[in-house]
């Protein structure tokens, strides 16, 4: 077992343990409501319209960005309305979302055509471009394209799968591993074909033991490895892990494609091989239901779309105010009321008894945050930095290598949501990044255009100079030319006379 | 005494030319204060600051010929900025000159434009696209919302469409966290 030997971490219980860990499929939900903004990248632009019937893994939406994924439809039914719905985020803001009424079928695209069991046949290329087009994004949580992510580690020599499932409580990764084995190493293998890479490794987290178990039954290829780490929250950070599994150290403000390694979570891979073998893009995945106020922690392998409501009605659900949080209790977000739809990256959905929220004190400087954060920055300091807006200054201290991973927030004495203070210091960078270099444009295009006019002023100028000189010239030369004119004809008159007097004579 | 005369005096002579070449050689072009001014100012290019620009307005400044609260769409903290670059007491904005008002973004009604052109000409930043009798568009990544357009539109086709913030551009403010 390779020590987990970074520094920092937390080592925390499971708030929500359950005996059997089971995915569970549930019916069809009545109504599906797909947002068109995924984590990162543009909007995608809907290609359907209101009444329009449309196909299970028949595309709704896509957009011509790297860093965005098309959008599939999750059942079969009527589009029934396009327009804004409150997204999953903590802003609460509205986004364009499109709702889906089911007709009950559960009609597909036809899902033959394809690269199916001879995979190997098809050219990396088509693979990859069928990955690209079955909206498989990382459903870690992360969210970025899984497409972009694998052209970006290109040439890699090694791939990683993680499957740590770090944060406490959540355990869909693992009921999906319990539930698929095959699936995840066949799709490990198809990813050895495509990248052409050295070895896979399986990175699993020793709390997990039911899963070792099953792919270690089903892993019979010596390019794959199973690795077991030991149980500690932010192991499965994808920077932290490649330096656990391999020793590297990926450097601050560069990726693990920059270090010849390709980091997938494990719920991407499977999403993968059902999209290059079975032909069925990216359209369900596995949530956890868990909290204090659900009696069964329970996993759900449930179609994208589908509301929290909808997915609660499975669960006996304690009544009274809850508190509801979305992606993990360290590094998920509170949610106001369950009016939201599960999205690609929506892993758990934890509902507890609401308790009073605790106020935040003033910093004591304990130091606990220094201590416990796994990519070994300075919390304290990017906290106060954050507070007083000096993102500057939190950028000295590598604001942008915090990997959010709440540990710091987790052990504050006084309470203070640190992650939070670095959210809004790395969104404020980004906006004032952005601004700045809008400003700079409009700078150029105002200056461009000053030069332009005067560039046009004095071009009329020069012009409006030469026509002048042409036409003094012209008429230079329509007077040398009336002089000789008159020369000629007073010659002629001359001669005339002469002429004249001749007769005369 | 010869000696330390003539050494001295070689001395000086090299020193006095090696400053007159450096005179020469790093010679700042331009007046590096205004730029340092036109760095602050929000490049709009509005003209609400009584100059034709930010450039020009910079330039006032840099001659003690403007105050420095004549810039709305700058607000308050570009004001304030520039009393820390200049070193002189902050003033209130002067709202004579206007208000400082959201980010916003030119939009042409399709409908109504009739391709008059006078918009391309009045925008400071060439963000418009069209010809004589052509419907006329705005890029919109390329608008300042300065407003210029405004007025020498004869048939009020332009409007002006505040940015809201989206999930991508949503900013928390500190009080929010302060509360959470």
């Amino acid at each position: 077992m390779p020590n987990s030997n970074f520094k920092g971490g937390l080592k925390i219980e499971n708030p929500y343990p359950s005996n059997e860990i089971d995915l569970i499929r549930i019916p069809l939900p009545d109504k599906v409501v797909l947002p068109m903004q995924q984590r990162i990248g543009n909007q995608a632009i809907p290609c359907v319209s209101i009444g329009e019937h449309v196909l299970t893994g028949q595309i709704i939406a896509t957009i011509d960005d790297d860093q965005c994924a098309p959008v599939h439809a999750s059942i079969s039914g009527t589009v029934t309305a396009i327009g804004n719905h409150v997204y999953a985020h903590q802003s609460g803001l509205k986004g364009l979302c499109v709702t889906i009424e089911s007709d009950g079928k559960d009609e597909w695209v036809d899902t033959s055509i394809g690269c199916t069991e001879n995979y190997k046949a098809c050219l990396p290329l088509t693979i990859y471009d069928k990955i690209r087009i079955s909206g498989i994004v990382g459903m870690g949580g992360a969210g970025f394209p899984t497409h972009t992510k694998m052209r970006l580690a290109a040439g890699c020599k090694n791939i990683i799968i993680n499957a740590t499932e770090c944060e406490p409580g959540i355990t869909c990764d693992a009921a999906l591993m319990q539930a698929y084995p095959t699936k995840v190493i066949r799709g490990v293998e198809v990813l050895l074909h495509i990248t052409g890479a050295e070895k896979a490794i399986i990175a699993i987290e020793d709390d997990k033991q039911d899963s070792i178990n099953e792919l270690n039954k089903y892993c019979n290829n010596e390019r794959i490895e199973i690795k077991v780490i030991p149980t500690k929250y932010t192991s499965g950070a994808e920077k932290i892990l490649i330096k656990t599994l391999l020793g590297i150290e990926v450097p601050s403000g560069k990726f693990a494609s920059d270090v010849g390694i390709l980091c997938l979570n494990v719920a991407t891979v499977v999403a993968m091989f059902d999209a290059v073998v079975e032909n069925r893009p990216l359209i369900s995945r596995a949530v956890t239901l868990a909290g204090s106020a659900i009696k069964e922690p329970k996993n759900f392998q449930v179609r994208l779309g589908a509301t929290y409501d909808y997915l609660l009605s499975f669960v006996d659900l304690e009544e009274g105010s809850h508190k509801v949080t979305m992606a993990g209790l360290m590094m998920g977000i509170n949610l106001k009321g369950t009016d939201y739809s599960v999205s690609k990256n929506t892993n758990c959905i934890f509902i507890d008894k609401a308790q009073e929220s605790v106020v935040a004190q003033e910093c004591i400087r304990c130091g606990m945050c220094n201590t416990v954060c796994p990519v070994e920055l300075l919390p304290q300091q990017l906290y106060w930095y954050s507070k007083s807006e000096n993102i500057e200054k939190a950028m000295d201290y590598n604001l942008l290598d915090c990997i959010e991973c709440g540990c710091c927030s987790y052990v504050c004495p006084s309470n203070i949501p640190l992650v939070d203070y670095y959210q809004f210091s790395k969104a404020l960078y980004k906006k004032q990044t952005q601004e700045k270099a809008e400003i700079e444009k409009a700078r150029e295009r105002f200056e461009f255009r000053e030069m332009r006019l005067e560039r046009n002023k004095s071009e009329r100028a020069a012009l409006m100079e030469a026509k002048k000189i042409a036409l003094k010239e012209k008429m230079a030369k329509d007077r040398s030319q009336k002089e000789k004119i008159n020369a000629a004809l007073e010659r002629v008159n001359a001669a005339k006379i002469d002429n004249i007097e001749e007769d005369a004579s | 005494m010869i000696n330390a005369i003539s050494t001295l005096s070689v001395l000086a002579l090299l020193f006095g030319l090696g400053l007159g070449y450096a005179a020469i050689r790093f010679k700042v072009k331009g007046n590096p204060l205004v730029d340092q001014i036109d760095a602050i100012l929000p490049q709009t290019q509005c003209g609400q600051c009584d100059f034709p620009g930010c450039k020009p307005y910079a330039e006032a400044i840099a001659k003690g010929e403007a105050e420095i609260n004549q810039c709305p769409p700058g607000g308050q903290e570009g004001v304030d900025a520039l009393a820390d670059l200049l070193g002189v007491e902050t003033l209130p904005l002067d709202h004579e000159h206007g208000e400082t008002k959201p980010k916003r973004v030119a939009v042409v009604d399709e409908k109504v434009c009739i391709g008059c052109t006078l918009c391309i000409q009045a925008c400071p930043v060439d963000a418009f696209v069209g010809s004589s009798k052509v419907m006329t568009q705005v890029i919109a990544d390329e608008c300042t919302g300065c407003d210029l357009c405004l007025p020498v539109c004869p048939v009020d086709c332009i409007d002006m469409i505040e940015i809201k913030p989206t999930i991508k551009t949503y900013v928390p403010t500190l009080k929010e966290l302060v509360h959470a």
